[in-house]
Parts: structure tokens; sequence; C-alpha cells
């Protein structure tokens, strides 16, 4: 692979984990569940016009819901 | 001249050291630096004791720093500091939202307002109740009654307060309905009678960029109050006068990273005031999040048409709303984080 688009990789890679971790903060501070979550991803799926997957957005969205919502447990106990 | 003193330097030394250096007609003054002695020297520097000094078992390194600036120079920390603003920490990788009306209009409207930019998630709110207008038929603010309906609007959301002093007279005022952050404003930033006074008030300040001032006259001003006594000081970009005209002032985001390598303050930057239009306001405080900015100020007001001053330049409380997500991704991408909710 070109250097360059490795290097750009790792660039985004990083900036992927950082909203992550940013996200798990925001949603740390909150104890209760987002009724209105399952309606938002729709609405991210409709608008999303990219070339990542739709099915592929929903998993990644699916996953990060999971993980974020063991941690904020994990946090708030 | 900037000394840093090898760590572990006995305090014996480091006075020893000090007395000889003001025993040759120089100030010395200490940084609030822990991890190692850091003695900033004022004054004509003999070139024979110069060439000592570096040479001195003590002596790690010295510094030039730019100009005259000594206790607001980046090499009299270790690290840029961190300003505490009642429970907000300014600077230190974290991100903060001023936010507020330019002038406060009304107990209930400010009240309106305060809690709507706790609610956006902003961390200080801002208000005039001294305001400096370029015609004397404008709006001139509250005054000390603006100063107490700020201050109980803040308390009642829980959000430290910004306002602006223009009076060295007025110091007693705000100590006394305990305004958290004293502002001062562009026009003032070189008002040097004011900056001592305040310097002396024991609150933080934060010092905006006067319109057509250099950063080295800006940050300066900066080390009056640093020598006056304050130690919480804030800088704060707001655009300089420029021939453009499209814009209100032209905002200066070129010099932010080398501030980094000038001062340890932190700095914020007011788009709103370079701006002078609301709808750029949102790409502007994301470049200067970008450019390394700890954090924006910005006005708001629920209905901008009816503002008493500024209202071209007022984001509605729902673009706030926005604005600090915008910020909070931008904080992220950056590599630093939004600051908690107060």
């Amino acid at each position: 692979m070109n250097p360059a688009l490795r290097h750009q990789l790792r660039h985004l890679d990083g900036a992927i984990l950082a909203l992550l971790d940013e996200r798990a903060r925001l949603l740390v501070q909150t104890n209760a569940a987002d009724p209105l979550r399952r309606a938002a991803v729709d609405d991210i799926l409709r608008r999303h016009n990219g070339p990542f997957p739709a099915a592929g957005v929903d998993d990644v969205f699916a996953t990060i819901d999971r993980h974020c919502a063991a941690f904020s447990i994990e946090e708030n106990t | 001249m900037i000394l840093h003193l090898v760590p572990g330097t006995t305090e014996a030394s480091v006075r020893e050291l000090q007395e000889s250096l003001e025993r040759e007609g120089l100030r010395v003054l200490r940084s609030r630096e822990r991890s190692r002695p850091i003695l900033a020297l004022a004054g004509k520097m003999p070139s024979a004791l110069a060439e000592s000094l570096a040479k001195s078992a003590h002596v790690e390194r010295v510094t030039k720093p730019m100009g005259e600036l000594l206790l607001v120079a980046r090499a009299m920390r270790e690290l840029p500091s961190v300003v505490d603003v009642g429970r907000v920490r300014v600077g230190g990788g974290t991100v903060v939202v001023i936010a507020g009306p330019c002038s406060v209009e009304g107990r209930e409207r400010v009240l309106s307002v305060a809690r709507q930019v706790r609610d956006a998630g902003a961390h200080l709110l801002r208000g005039g109740a001294f305001k400096p207008r370029t015609s004397p038929y404008q709006f001139q603010g509250f005054g000390v009654e603006g100063l107490r309906q700020l201050k109980d609007a803040g308390e009642a959301v829980g959000l430290p307060v910004v306002s602006e002093i223009m009076d060295a007279a007025d110091v007693p005022a705000f100590r006394d309905h305990d305004i958290d952050c004293l502002q001062v404003g562009a026009r003032n930033m070189q008002n040097f009678s004011l900056l001592k006074a305040i310097a002396r008030a024991g609150k933080p300040v934060l010092l905006k960029r006067g319109l057509a001032a250099t950063v080295d006259e800006w940050l300066h001003a900066a080390e009056y109050l640093a020598e006056g006594g304050c130690e919480r000081i804030l800088l704060c970009e707001r655009g300089i006068r420029t021939y453009e005209k499209a814009t209100r002032n032209t905002l200066d985001l070129t010099v932010l990273p080398l501030m980094r390598e000038w001062t340890h303050l932190p700095i914020l930057v007011d788009p709103a005031h370079a701006a002078g239009i609301a709808r750029i306001i949102p790409p502007l405080s994301r470049a200067a999040i970008a450019a390394g900015a700890d954090g924006v100020a910005v006005e708001v007001h629920e209905n901008p048409a009816e503002a008493r001053s500024d209202g071209p330049q007022a984001l509605l409380p729902s673009e706030l709303v926005h604005l600090v997500a915008e910020s909070r991704v931008m904080a992220a991408v950056t590599g630093r984080r939004l600051h908690a909710p107060v």
C-alpha cells in the first residue's frame, strides 16, 4: 500500500477512536437509555449516501451502542 | 531572560542565586511551576553575567522570550497553564464554550438565556453590564444592576459568569457581586491603569485582543496583569481591523499556533465580534478549535432582531446547541475533549 494512504488510514482510525471515546464519555454522564436512539440511527441510515454498506452502518452502530451501554452501566455503578 | 534551574535544586541554592542576581540590579520573578525552579530576570543584563549564568551548575537552560515577556512567556511553565474559573477549568486539553447575551437586558431575559446556555452544554455564562459602545446614544448597559442580574442568573443555572469591566472604579462592584471572571474588552486592552487595578482583584481575567493590537502588544498587556499579581489570565482573539469590509473584523487564527510557542496562557476565540454575522460563526468556531483554541466565546439571544446590542452576530439558542455539538466533535478529532458539564 502507498505509505501516504496508509498514513491517512491511520489518522482516520485515530479520529474514529477519539470520537468513540468522546461518545462514551458523553453517554456516561447520563444513566438513562435514549428511547429515541433507534429513530436517530434510522435517520442516519436514511441520510447516508456514502460507499460504506448500509448493513455495515447498522452493525457498527449496534456494536457502538452495545459497548457504550456496558461501559455506561459499569461507570455509573 | 528565563532560567530553568536543574530539577531538585535546593531552595537555599535558588535563594542564593536570586539574591546574587538582585545585587546585580535585576528583578527576579519566580514561576509557579513546581516541577523545577524557574526564574525570570527583568532589567538590563550585563553580558558577563549572562555568560556566567549559562555556565552555572544550577542552570540547565537559558531562554530569551519574545520582547520583554516574562511571567506569561511559554518558558515560565513546563506545561501550558490551566485557569480555573469557578468549577470550569480552561486549558489543559479541554475545550470550553462561553455563551450568553451581548448585554444583560433584564432579569427575566438573562435568566431565560442562561437556562438555554446551560441546557445547550456551554460552560460559562457571559453578559455585558457595562457596554463600551461606539456611539454614546447606544445602549450603555444596566451597570451594577446588570451585574446583579447576570450573577443571579448564573447562580440559578449553576454557571460561572464573565462580564466586561471598563473602569477601575468598578472593581469593588465586580468583587461584591462575585463576578467569576473579569473581561477586559478590546478597546481597553492597553488601558494599563485598568489592567493594574484588576490584576489585584484576585479574579480570573479574560483579556481580549485590541482591535489594532499586535500579538506582541497583546501579550505584554497580559504581562501587566501577571506582574500586577493576576495568576489566572485567559487570552481571547476577537478579530482585528483590516481593510476587509465583508466582515466586522478579520479573525486572526493564524497567530494561534504561534502563540502556543510564546505563552503558556489559555487562548480563547470570539468569532462573533470578528464576524459580526451570526451565520458564519459556526464554521469560524470549528476553525478556531481546529487551530488549537481552548474554547470559543459566542453571543446568544432568543430574538436577535430585538437585541439591544450586537443582534446581527447573536446565535439563537437552537444554534448554540448545534455549535456545542460541533465543538465536541472538533475537540475530539484534535486530540482534546469538550469540558464536562458544569
